[in-house]
């Protein structure tokens, strides 16, 4: 056959038909979409502190005090696949959330216990190292990038009256742990200070040397 | 604001599909497509009455995911220069014909590519594929040419060799 035989529509069709015959995964759930754009949105407004979001690098939640706002809510869903039932305690919540993900929410004033927190989220399947007051990481951060694994939603502000009681709550953070591959983790940091509370969420390397730091590494990165 | 929701949605479910494919064919991974044209509707949430207005908005979308993929790989390739996912992202698991053609294809230079992915896929004509990748008509045809001739003359090779079977 001679080159010229192949007229340009049909060296396209060509191209369309053998990208179409690949299997591609489904659409996501469009409230995802917007809940990931809410996210960005709330990381370039400065509300959340993300310091490189998106890949590979850690996501950091800056939780401040300030003036009240509208409390979020935590939803969980009765049909979700998870079978562990929803953690309620005083200082976070862990829940099954839609499409097999699950939330997670820490309350500013307040100190979780990281062994309740990492418990809480192994029964959800998901493997975390939870440290309070520290931060931990590896030196290799494992693919995916903790972008794709924690989706942040709600307002990035978490307010804290003068009385030290807080009045609204952080929007839940939802952890897809079906994407933390085998021999992976995710390590969670926070600090619940009484003014300024703050989250890091990082993808670590399992059993693995961590390198832990009072205050979240950001690395190299200044985001996107 | 609720018509706004209704009119992102319909849109998101529309173009959810040729947009990741026309991604899929400038990237060369499914994996990392979709989470680019995931991190792209996102933003076209975001910004969604400027992208509503748009006279292609499937080509903002696509055209998002590709920069985003960009400085996704910019900073992968520095923070992971030892893991070899430049190696992993090319992803086709798919044989003969299709290799073939998906192989040239993802050896074509990015802008032949870029052009073939939004003829192919969201059906654009050749002003505004010029329109959306700021260059002239011209050299849209250029790279549409080129790009075709490649993969014509691979695709002539491929089916002669199975011919000769």
């Amino acid at each position: 056959m001679n080159d010229n035989d192949l007229h340009d529509s049909a060296v396209l069709s060509a191209v369309r038909d053998s990208i179409s015959r690949l299997p591609t995964p489904k659409a996501p759930q469009v409230e995802a979409i917007k809940a990931r754009g809410r996210a960005r949105r709330l990381r370039r407004a400065g509300g959340l502190s993300v310091v490189a979001a998106g890949a590979c690098a850690a996501l950091v939640v800056g939780l401040t005090g300030g003036a009240p706002a509208a409390r979020p809510a935590l939803q969980a869903s009765p049909r979700s696949v998870h079978h562990a039932t929803a953690v309620h305690l005083v200082a976070f919540t862990v829940a099954a959330g839609p499409d097999g993900t699950t939330t997670l929410t820490l309350y500013p004033g307040q100190v979780a216990d990281p062994s309740a927190v990492r418990q809480a989220l192994a029964e959800h399947g998901i493997p975390a190292l939870v440290t309070a007051g520290e931060f931990c990481r590896t030196a290799v951060q494992p693919a995916p990038g903790v972008g794709d694994v924690v989706v942040l939603s709600g307002p990035g502000k978490i307010q804290i009256p003068a009385n030290g009681h807080p009045t609204a709550r952080p929007g839940p953070i939802v952890i897809n742990g079906s994407k933390i591959p085998s021999g992976v983790e995710l390590s969670i940091g926070y600090r619940q200070d009484p003014q300024e509370n703050e989250i890091s969420f990082t993808l670590i390397v399992a059993n693995a040397p961590l390198t832990c730091t009072s205050i979240p590494d950001h690395g190299p990165h200044t985001g996107d | 604001m609720s018509r706004e929701k209704t009119e992102f949605a319909e849109f998101f479910q529309a173009s959810w599909e040729p947009c990741l494919r026309a991604v899929v064919a400038s990237t060369g991974s499914v994996q990392l497509a979709e989470d680019q044209v995931a991190e792209a509707f996102a933003r076209a949430w975001l910004s969604w009455r400027k992208v509503r207005s748009h006279p292609a908005p499937r080509a903002w979308v696509v055209r998002t995911a590709l920069n985003v993929g960009s400085s996704w790989w910019r900073r992968r390739r520095r923070e992971l220069p030892l893991l070899g996912h430049d190696a992993e992202a090319v992803s086709y698991e798919v044989d003969g014909l299709d290799a073939a053609l998906l192989t040239a294809l993802r050896h074509l230079p990015d802008r032949q590519r870029e052009v073939i992915a939004l003829r192919v896929f969201l059906d654009l004509d050749i002003d505004t594929i010029s329109a959306q990748l700021g260059i002239a008509p011209g050299t849209v045809r250029a790279h549409l040419s080129r790009g075709v001739a490649t993969l014509r003359h691979e695709l002539s090779l491929t089916q002669a060799m199975e011919a000769d079977r």
